[in-house]
């Protein structure tokens, strides 16, 4: 049988060994994100700081464009993740099939976007994106339209622009999550439901996508923080403004500007930061509860 | 009508041809089983008649119509796998009800169908369960059930006790034997297992490399198999080979001399065959005599008896060959380390250099 309880100097000896990594999390991790905390009651500008108890809390509630960033964020993440996480599961589902040829080239095209750099990427979308780019040239050819769009000078148009590139950015990446878990799925299960009459349709709705459910749950909850701190397209496309008229400024770019472009303001901008991770809990909880199985085990 | 004739199948993947031309007829409510080792082929056919492989020529008829190309759901078959294939997130009712929902079947007959497989595979009581809640010999009972709701016209086994404990095979074994007699409908069912195929088929279909060795009834293959594959495959222990030489001949038999053995020779009732061939006898572990009662004799050295109280195997050699020789309630005779046995030429079969049975 083990020891059940280690003596002093093996207790010494461990803790010794990970005493570095302790010391270099509780300094860079714990204790900034505990003095954030602290930060999000304090008012003042710059270093002039003093206790403000909840008036960060009330001045958010009177902030337009603190309310605007929200708004936004909430867009990006209601439009942007489900069709993201909805394209994923298709591509993956065509790219298993095991007829198709040239399978390795799509599913490495389709992963690529993700490991490119984001400078690069940033700065070629913003050239296609372009009021004279190869996208308002490409859809006046097909004549879908009239004149050209500008992309990043109008509201609605913008966040067109900035959803269709972070799903160009991250489908991929989503769709390796269900490439993996589909392979380990029986193939026999679909040969059965084949052989039982079971419509193609019906084999995807009634039998994929449940047996990929614990998948879904993950890649959604990964993407709906990734979305809520959506930062770096909307700095690049427009230059850290969040423009047109804040129409694309986001919480986390509202919060480096808040800081580092304005008049700094950190104590409110550190409670911009916990109205994030607020949202990120109530949402991932809401995601728990949607997915758990409702089903009553004997 | 529910009989199935294969006219000339094959199936190629690329240039390796798996199955090479098999022509079969199965009647109607005849329970056919598939047998051969691994890579043989069978269970490539079997997904042929399933419509999950494609046939590369040749012509499947069920009943009498022509099923080549004809979509697997409309085929009247019903197919259980090896790993069950179980929807692992529906629960019993739910895996076996399923497909109906898509046949246009009332949610009242679906529930009654489900009722009734339920009832047949003794399943009432876990209709509720995931297929994760349930022994392996449980969830081979849902698949079965799955296949039995659609009422199909022939069944498709695939190996299904091989993920199955030793014990639990037996059982559900009978429980399919069992079935096949309530159902009466026709059962086509693949195994490695040559206990399986004795004790379940009305006829057996033995396969090797993609060809039809024999076909029969188990008993007739066991009796009568036409080559040295059919007969050293089906029956266990296995049947014993002896390496020969015809030193005479005779219009209707074969006088032979054993290799291992110089001076034993005896005549085998055979033609065919010249003097100078090599040949193989065979003698199933049941047909070795006692000293004196057969044609010759043969002295051995004993390696290991195995004693399970009714009956006992004698390992021997003889020569560089390993013999098994089954003796019935006489157990306290391997004392001694040499055994001498008989052999009767009418319980012993002739093989050519080719395997091909000499009669």
């Amino acid at each position: 049988m083990a020891q059940a309880r280690l003596d002093r100097r093996e207790q010494i000896t461990g803790w010794a060994f990970i005493a570095p990594a302790l010391i270099l999390l509780g300094l860079f991790m714990i204790y900034p994100i505990v003095w954030s905390l602290w930060m999000s009651f304090q008012v003042g500008k710059g270093m002039n700081l003093s206790f403000g108890g909840f008036a960060n809390i009330v001045r958010l509630t009177k902030d337009p464009v603190f309310i605007r960033a929200l708004g936004n964020t909430f867009t990006f993440f209601i439009f942007q993740v489900p069709i993201m996480i909805g394209l994923a599961l298709l591509f993956a589902v065509a790219l298993n099939d095991s007829t198709l040829r040239f399978r390795g080239l799509f599913r490495t095209a389709i992963f690529l976007p993700c490991v490119t750099s984001l400078i690069a990427y940033s700065t070629v979308f913003k050239s296609m994106f372009a009021t004279d780019g190869i996208i308002n040239q490409a859809l006046m050819a097909l004549h879908v339209i009239a004149s050209p769009i500008s992309w990043f000078g109008d509201p609605f148009w913008a966040k067109v622009a900035i959803i269709i590139a972070i799903t160009w950015r991250w489908t991929g990446y989503n769709m390796i999550f269900y490439l993996a878990a589909l392979q380990n799925i029986d193939r026999s299960i679909y040969e059965a439901a084949r052989i039982d009459g079971v419509p193609a349709w019906a084999r995807f709705r009634y039998l994929t996508i449940p047996m990929l459910k614990p998948v879904i749950l993950f890649t959604t909850v990964i993407s709906t923080i990734g979305t809520l701190q959506l930062f770096d397209e909307v700095a690049n496309f427009t230059a850290g403004t969040g423009g047109p008229s804040d129409s694309t400024v986001t919480l986390s770019l509202y919060i480096y500007n808040l800081t580092f472009k304005f008049m700094p303001s950190f104590g409110y901008s550190a409670t911009v930061s916990w109205v994030i991770v607020v949202l990120v809990g109530i949402l991932t909880f809401l995601q728990f509860l949607i997915a758990r199985d409702r089903r009553i085990k004997s | 009508m529910s009989s199935l004739k294969l006219r000339d199948v094959r199936k190629a993947f690329g240039s390796l041809e798996v199955i090479k031309g098999v022509n079969l007829d199965i009647a109607d409510k005849e329970f056919v089983v598939f047998v051969g080792p691994s890579g043989c082929g069978k269970s490539t056919l079997l997904r042929m008649i399933a419509g999950l492989e494609n046939i590369t020529d040749g012509d499947l008829l069920i009943g009498d119509e022509r099923m080549n190309d004809v979509d697997p759901s409309k085929r009247g078959i019903a197919m259980v796998f090896q790993t069950y294939a179980l929807y692992p997130h529906m629960t019993v009712r739910e895996n076996m009800g399923f497909a109906l929902k898509f046949a246009g079947v009332s949610k009242a007959d679906i529930e009654k169908q489900v009722a009734e497989a339920a009832r047949i595979l003794e399943l009432g009581p876990l209709l509720d369960r995931l297929p994760k809640q349930l022994s392996g010999g449980q969830r081979q009972r849902v698949a079965i059930g799955r296949a039995i709701v659609r009422h199909p016209e022939v069944f498709l086994f695939d190996e299904p006790l091989s993920n199955l404990d030793a014990e639990l095979r037996v059982h559900m074994r009978i429980e399919i034997a069992r079935l096949h007699k309530e159902l009466q409908t026709t059962i086509i069912y693949v195994t490695h297992d040559q206990v399986e195929a004795m004790t379940l088929a009305d006829k057996i279909v033995v396969l090797r490399e993609g060809v039809v060795e024999q076909v029969g009834r188990p008993l007739e293959l066991y009796d009568n198999p036409a080559n040295q594959f059919v007969a050293g495959f089906i029956g266990s222990p296995k049947m014993n080979f002896l390496a020969a030489t015809v030193v005479d001949k005779s219009p209707d038999s074969l006088r032979i001399e054993l290799s291992a053995h110089k001076g034993v020779r005896l005549n085998i009732p055979a033609t065919g065959g010249a003097v100078g061939d090599k040949v193989t006898l065979g003698v199933r572990a049941e047909h070795f005599g006692e000293a004196g009662a057969g044609n010759a004799d043969l002295t051995l050295d004993i390696d290991v008896a195995e004693h399970l109280g009714s009956t006992s195997y004698v390992y021997a050699n003889s020569g560089s060959e390993p013999l098994v020789i089954e003796r019935e309630e006489s157990r306290h005779q391997f004392g001694e380390d040499r055994i001498t046995i008989s052999i009767s030429a009418d319980k012993a079969y002739l093989f050519d250099s080719k395997g091909q049975r000499l009669r």
